[in-house]
């Protein structure tokens, strides 16, 4: 047995050697630095530092944590003054003029000018970036031109003179006061881009910071990396961490027990619904805004003669059950939905949540959608109906959802027969396009915090109109909105309240559930700030006691 | 020898051009664009499309790709905005093969070990325990045991890390464990079975009929000529590794090339794609190559031609 001694002897020596090591600290046991560090995970790996490319939401965090704009959304979600002095706008709302604070600096110690946003502002809207998000500029004067590539970027209405930003507007944009806190407006400095080319913002080392950290150890891949106060920012004397470590963590169960370790300060639950189940109970549970729609979309060109029926679409908004569609659905993490734009979006002008607000009254009444079926069959000149509903394969609730859309509605209307079509996420968005569907589920997450990034969805031609309705009350409304009302935040609410009511008479769609997410945070730490659009986490002034 | 060599890279070459266009124009099949944002507006998919030069004629984009992957030019990322390709590929390559290379060695390495024990001690207890523990390696998929070493190791008694790569050599052990289980168990079978065969072989008898103790016999004889095959496994247990490792990957969060290529596919990141077919296929050309020279090297009845 002589070979079996000498394996026994060397796994023995691997053993001694590698727990010596370890507990002399030589390896392993990563977090093991200072105790007022803060720890948070992303559970995907960050994809860019690019200010005007980026559309991922965790690579957003970083960039927002480690960048700051004129203004910044504060814990009650209104828009406060950050790198500006000072906002004004026009009484036309067609011209905001900002005036920069002094003595500004990016992360190196160079100088922060006026300059660095018309930059920004340019690069995104050049169709040579290939930004995805230069929509978001549209409005601002010639951004659309520009983006299109019909215009000079230098045609575009931002321009600076001295310490003065000046924005001139094509029409007045309710959300403009948040584009001015979006993380893909804020400054960049061009030479400091020029000079690094194609590798700019492709790691910590060739971005440049105006946040109140400065992103360090992000090689472009690696899953584990820094934010470090950066002592150049306007308001580093409120930054009382000095270090953030950030890793990433890809399954949704091994962060939970991390957090449970104490190794990461905040987690999410609702990856899945288990996972929720199992820490649901904890007390250190809070809800995460996520501002996202479920809703389904009627297809209302003709194609299918059903939908196209008034009453059969009223009849299926009838026969949903939101609330029992969202508990087997989603195991009760989100919310049944009340209308178009989701809860934790934005408030009203009295403080009131909008979705509140605004909620024109979807009910659940079987009986009611039956009568309404049969009437609309007869409208129709048909005994029975057969419906598809189009999901997209990709997203583990969707199964479920049309598994309980097919069995509520059949048992609820007698004579219709639904049918289940799972595509990929790009062919549904390709058959939602171009019509190729009778219903198909959609999800809308909203861009900033006003309603109009849902309410612009159904205007009659708007793109996402995948059901091609025109309902001329809600047009005429929304476009009020977004006009005379742009700048009376009361008015605004009242015609956007006006707008669901619309949309609820005619049965142009019908909403599912506001997806909503749960997250165990460390009590110990304070200070996050949570928003459910723009910067998901702001972890400038956290704090961990 | 070397004309045989030149004539297998000559082949291997027209191979991946064959891989190439086969995936080139089956990724023009695959539903939907890399701009699947629903808010985007017709106009600027269509600026977005001219920008990546996909609104040319599917021959230009073929030949333009062609001709930049003959530079070395795969294209820049549409998921990871500005890098390209290569920086993407180089970067997490070196992790995967990191891992891989760690995988087979720990696994092969156990398994001569395991192998050579259960051939000396055939159809007794010890034999018995190896080879449940090598029949439970090779079916029991890697993921699974990645799974279940998190478990054990991360939590319940928390040995080591559980996610992450880079910051420390710890970081590494459980996925190679959870990776080397499966090369550990095909070796472990592998050896005994060549090793059975060879102790009962008329070299041994005649060894043992010489006089040598049975310890010289083994490890002269027998344990030496039976692990000289092994080497013909190496080649297709390595790429095995390097495409297999995409799951742990996700399990341990490691930032390697599989994971990057699964991720690759659902978003439409076509320069991805094609660059890390392009890696895959040469690697696993490779490899079989350097398995068929080593084959005939070790052994004499194979002639290369």
């Amino acid at each position: 047995m002589d070979t079996w001694k000498k394996v026994a002897i060397g796994a023995a020596a691997v053993v001694v050697v590698v727990g010596g090591t370890r507990a002399a600290g030589l390896w392993g046991g990563s977090s093991s630095g200072n105790s007022k560090n803060l720890s948070f995970q992303l559970p995907t790996p960050i994809q860019t530092l690019d200010i005007s490319k980026n559309t991922d939401t965790y690579s957003g965090a970083i960039i927002g944590n480690s960048g700051s704009n004129l203004m910044r959304v504060d814990s009650k979600g209104k828009a406060q003054l950050e790198l500006a002095k000072s906002v004004k706008v026009s009484d036309d709302g067609l011209k905001y003029t900002v005036v920069l604070k002094n003595g500004l600096k990016w992360s190196d110690g160079s100088k922060l000018t006026a300059q660095d946003f018309v930059y920004s502002w340019q690069r995104i809207v050049d169709p040579k970036t290939a930004s995805q998000y230069a929509y978001l500029a549209s409005g601002v004067k010639n951004a659309d031109k520009i983006a299109a590539g019909k215009a000079d970027v230098d045609t575009l209405g931002v321009t600076a003179k001295g310490n003065t930003i000046t924005f001139d507007l094509e029409r007045p944009l309710p959300q403009f006061e948040y584009l001015l806190t979006f993380s893909n407006f804020m400054p960049q400095k061009q030479s400091f881009v020029t000079k690094e080319g194609k590798k700019y913002a492709t790691t910590a080392a060739t971005s440049l910071y105006s946040g109140p950290y400065k992103v360090e150890g992000w090689n472009g891949t690696n899953n584990s990396f820094k934010l470090i106060k950066n002592d150049n920012y306007w308001d580093a004397k409120n930054i009382k961490t000095k270090q953030i470590d950030v890793q990433v963590v890809q399954k949704p169960e091994t962060a939970v027990q991390l957090y449970k370790q104490g190794k990461i300060d905040r987690v999410l639950i609702s990856g899945t619904p288990e996972l929720y189940k199992a820490n649901k109970n904890d007390k250190n549970v809070s809800k995460a805004p996520e501002a996202t729609t479920a809703y389904l979309q009627y297809n209302q060109t003709g194609k299918n003669k059903f939908l196209a029926n008034a009453k059969i679409r009223e009849a299926l908004n009838l026969a949903t059950n939101r609330k029992e569609l969202t508990d087997q659905v989603t195991a009760g993490i989100s919310t049944p939905a009340t209308g178009l734009a989701p809860e934790g979006l934005a408030k009203t002008a009295s403080g009131e949540d909008l979705a509140k607000f605004v909620a024109p009254g979807y009910k659940f009444d079987p009986k009611k959608a039956a009568t309404l079926f049969q009437e609309g069959l007869k409208e129709v000149g048909e005994s029975q109906a057969t419906i598809t509903v189009t999901s997209d394969a990709d997203s583990p609730a969707a199964k479920s959802t049309l598994d309980y859309l097919q069995g509520s509605w059949e048992k609820a209307l007698p004579g219709l027969k639904i049918n289940q079509k799972f595509v990929p996420f790009s062919q549904r968005i390709k058959d939602s396009q171009t019509q190729n569907f009778d219903i198909v589920v959609s999800l809308w997450g909203g861009d900033y915090p006003e309603g109009s990034t849902y309410y612009d969805i159904f205007k009659t031609d708007a793109s996402n109109n995948n059901g091609q309705f025109k309902n001329e009350a809600y047009d005429a409304l929304v476009n009020k909105a977004e006009s005379t009302d742009a700048l009376k935040a009361s008015a605004r609410d009242n015609d956007y309240k006006m707008a669901e009511a619309a949309l609820l008479k005619d049965s142009n769609f019908n909403p599912l559930y506001f997806r909503a997410g749960y997250a165990l945070q460390n009590p110990k730490v304070t200070g996050i700030v949570l928003n459910s659009t723009g910067l998901n986490q702001d972890w400038k002034l956290a704090v961990k006691k | 020898m070397w004309k045989y060599i030149l004539k297998r890279l000559l082949l291997l070459i027209f191979t991946l051009f064959l891989v190439v266009t086969a995936t080139f124009f089956l990724m023009q099949i695959m539903p939907g664009t890399p701009f699947t944002n629903p808010k985007l507006t017709p106009e600027a998919i269509a600026q977005l499309k001219s920008t990546y030069g996909l609104d040319l004629p599917l021959w230009q984009q073929y030949l333009n790709y062609l001709i930049g992957a003959a530079h070395g030019d795969f294209g820049i990322s549409f998921q990871y905005q500005n890098q390209p390709v290569s920086m993407l590929i180089g970067q997490r390559l070196p992790i995967s093969a990191q891992l891989g290379a760690q995988a087979l060695v720990v696994g092969v390495i156990a398994g001569l070990f395991m192998g050579a024990a259960s051939a000396r001690n055939k159809n007794n207890k010890i034999d018995g325990t190896l080879g449940i523990i090598s029949t439970l390696g090779i079916s029991i998929p890697s993921f699974i045991l990645g799974i279940i070493l998190v478990y054990l190791f991360g939590f319940k008694w928390p040995l080591f890390p559980v996610s992450g790569w880079g910051d420390s050599f710890s970081q590494t052990i459980l996925p190679t464990l959870a990776l080397a289980m499966s090369p550990a168990a095909i070796t472990t079978r592998f050896v005994r079975s060549e090793m059975i065969e060879s102790l009962s072989s008329d070299y041994v008898q005649l060894a043992k009929a010489k006089g040598l103790s049975a310890k010289e016999v083994v490890n002269q004889h027998a344990y030496r000529n039976s692990m000289i095959p092994v080497l013909t496994l190496i080649g297709p247990m390595a790429a095995g590794l390097l495409t297999g490792s995409t799951l742990i990957e996700q399990i341990f969060s490691i930032p390697g090339i599989g994971q990057q290529f699964v991720l690759s596919i659902p978003s439409k990141d076509f320069p991805v794609i094609m660059g890390t077919t392009i890696v895959y296929s040469a690697m696993l050309m490779v490899m079989i190559l350097i398995t068929d020279i080593l084959t005939a090297i070790i052994d004499p009845r194979v002639r290369l031609q």
